[in-house]
């Protein structure tokens, strides 16, 4: 839970930070927001699993200037007496301080709830959680770079869904997730931060290709249906996409290993 | 939220998937239970608004009760998280007679969970009314909209989201005047006489090409009424919820109900006269699995009963002006 107070133990920051403000004029902004890819190509992605030796299974995703890396604890025992026929799966989001433009202080709102809710969204459907009675599942992701929110919940999903993989949990299938940003009138996959300021409607989708089924899906701000629909068809090819990746990834570890 | 057991769970799964459908209070899937709506229950908020849905009809016990007020603070642009043009910030608090089974670590989850949904949806840049500028790039308001769940009987989102839609509604922003100090011409070398200048009152002489109009202060003018209605109050949107069984989907759940559907989808819609509706929130809760062709017939018939709940409410809240200002007056009259 977050704090309300700093940690007295620790060398707090100064009480408020400010972000540099540079002076951008349009054209600094056009650019910005002006991709470098096509628009319905995403971020290239680099996964890594097991690079963290504790956990019993872990990942590290880097898409272009999103980092995220994720650990999985588990199955293990559940730590409160009350009884539970089925596992539960706890995951935690963390940023670091430095992982966006204004400093995130540690403790008080380095831990993000809503984030973390959709990525347990995401992934919760792909576990066999009725084989685990009585023991918890813990799902640790740290944000180590920031770009676009949207971008960061599906990246985590899918590093998520990799490293409970990679920790050895019978699921029904991997999850691969994607966003898409509508920006004009046209559909931007993989928005960065820029793009989606400029947008008007997000769209994320996660969804386990190998069984053609959809875990989640958050849309804010407004579209109408069919636009909703058009993205989360787009989301989902290049889900397919994703989810190759993910497999190939896992292959070679083991294969390493 | 509440836990129910796995017989229990299989006896409401079944009955709702029989042919026909049953449920326990007799309606069906797409009925909802009686909803009731009064504005304007907390004087001191700029707006707000009671939602219950499904209440006893004898007692006036029993059902989902919902509360929410809009309250406005004028804000320093540019200072802390104040941004020219206004902003809204939004949040759920469910008091513990709600959900008594909770602890207060799941409670404070929960509500942040619908805090996020809610701050999310109606604090979108592309939703903000256009009358929360008192200053340009210098003062605006905050519009703080708190909603208290006062108990809870399932649909509880659709009730929040039907009670934020009201309070919105019914806010009424102040009016303010721009307010500049002006030295006069005649007095310019005693600066301390400084005079308090509205645009009515120009004294700058013709011979002045100087543009300068910074406008410095505001001031709220002695009126009769409240002020505005929010800008642009017609595209709060509505919230359904529909609840997903393998083969159908059903609409207001109970609690019992929730507790035995896997998963359910939220929509949210804003109908326009001169818009296609528009899709505002779309959120897939729950353990159980959907795909892309349930989803597409899920929107289409969520928007078809979007609209049902979005016709009703607005004849409510007109209702409710209607009660609350004309008839007021003539009650008044008549005395």
């Amino acid at each position: 839970m977050a704090q309300s107070a700093g940690d007295r133990r620790r060398i707090n920051g100064p009480e408020e930070s400010f972000s540099p403000v540079f002076d951008d004029d349009e054209e600094d902004i056009k650019l910005k927001t002006q991709r470098s890819r096509a628009a319905g190509d995403i971020r290239p992605i680099f996964l890594q699993p097991g690079l963290i030796s504790q956990a019993n299974g872990s990942a590290y995703i880097e898409t272009d200037k999103t980092k995220i890396a994720c650990a999985v604890y588990g199955p293990r025992q559940t730590k409160t007496t009350t009884y539970s026929e089925k596992g539960r799966l706890n995951v935690e989001v963390k940023f670091t301080p430095f992982s966006c433009m204004r400093r995130r202080a540690p403790i008080r709102d380095a831990e993000d709830r809503s984030l973390a809710v959709s990525i347990h969204q995401a992934i919760v459907s792909s576990i066999r959680l009725e084989l685990f009675p009585k023991s918890t599942i813990d799902v640790f992701i740290t944000i180590i770079e920031n770009d676009g929110i949207e971008g960061c919940i599906a990246s985590a999903s899918v590093a998520a869904s990799t490293a409970l993989a990679d920790a050895g949990i019978e699921m029904l299938g991997l999850v691969s997730a994607c966003s898409a940003a509508i920006v004009g009138d046209d559909i931007h996959l993989d928005p960065s931060e820029a793009e989606a300021r400029a947008s008007s409607g997000t769209v994320i989708l996660a969804c386990m290709p190998a069984l053609d089924n959809v875990t989640s899906v958050w849309q804010s701000g407004h579209m109408t249906a069919d636009m909703a629909l058009k993205c989360m068809e787009r989301c989902h090819e290049r889900c397919i996409d994703i989810h190759s990746i993910v497999a190939q990834s896992l292959l070679e570890h083991r294969t390493a290993a | 939220m509440s836990s129910i057991s796995k017989s229990e769970k299989a006896y409401i799964q079944s009955s709702l998937l029989s042919d026909p459908p049953l449920r326990a209070d007799g309606r069906g899937l797409t009925d909802f239970r009686t909803v009731a709506l009064e504005s304007g229950v907390a004087p001191l908020a700029n707006g707000s608004a009671r939602v219950s849905i499904g209440r006893n009809a004898y007692d006036g016990g029993g059902g989902t009760e919902v509360v929410a007020a809009a309250k406005l603070e004028v804000e320093t642009v540019g200072d802390g998280e104040g941004v020219d043009g206004g902003r809204v910030v939004c949040s759920v608090s469910c008091s513990p007679t709600a959900y008594p089974l909770l602890s207060s670590n799941a409670l404070d989850d929960l509500q942040h969970d619908m805090t996020s949904l809610l701050h999310a949806t109606l604090s979108h840049p592309t939703i903000r009314p256009q009358n929360l500028c008192i200053l340009p790039g210098k003062k605006s308001w905050l519009l703080n909209l708190d909603v208290i769940i006062f108990s809870d009987a399932g649909n509880i989102f659709d009730a929040i989201f039907m009670a934020a839609r009201a309070a919105l509604w019914d806010t009424k922003v102040p009016r303010t005047r721009s307010v500049q100090y002006r030295a006069k011409k005649s007095d310019r070398k005693d600066a301390t006489q400084a005079m308090d200048v509205d645009e009515a009152t120009h004294t700058g002489s013709a011979l002045d090409t100087r543009e300068t109009v910074q406008v410095s202060d505001f001031e709220l003018p002695d009126y009769w009424d409240e002020g505005e209605p929010l800008d642009g109050r017609q595209t709060w949107p509505v919230c359904l919820t529909l609840n997903l069984l393998p083969t159908s989907h059903f609409l207001d759940a109970t609690l019992q109900e929730e507790a035995s559907v896997p998963l359910k989808l939220l929509v949210l819609y804003s109908f326009q006269s001169d818009t296609p509706p528009l899709l505002r929130s779309m959120r897939l809760l729950g353990t159980g699995v959907s795909d892309l062709v349930q989803v597409k017939s899920l929107l289409k018939d969520g928007e078809k009963y979007a609209r049902i709940v979005w016709t009703a409410l607005e004849g409510k809240l007109k209702d409710e002006d209607l009660r609350r200002n004309q008839k007021a007056r003539e009650r008044f009259l008549n005395r």
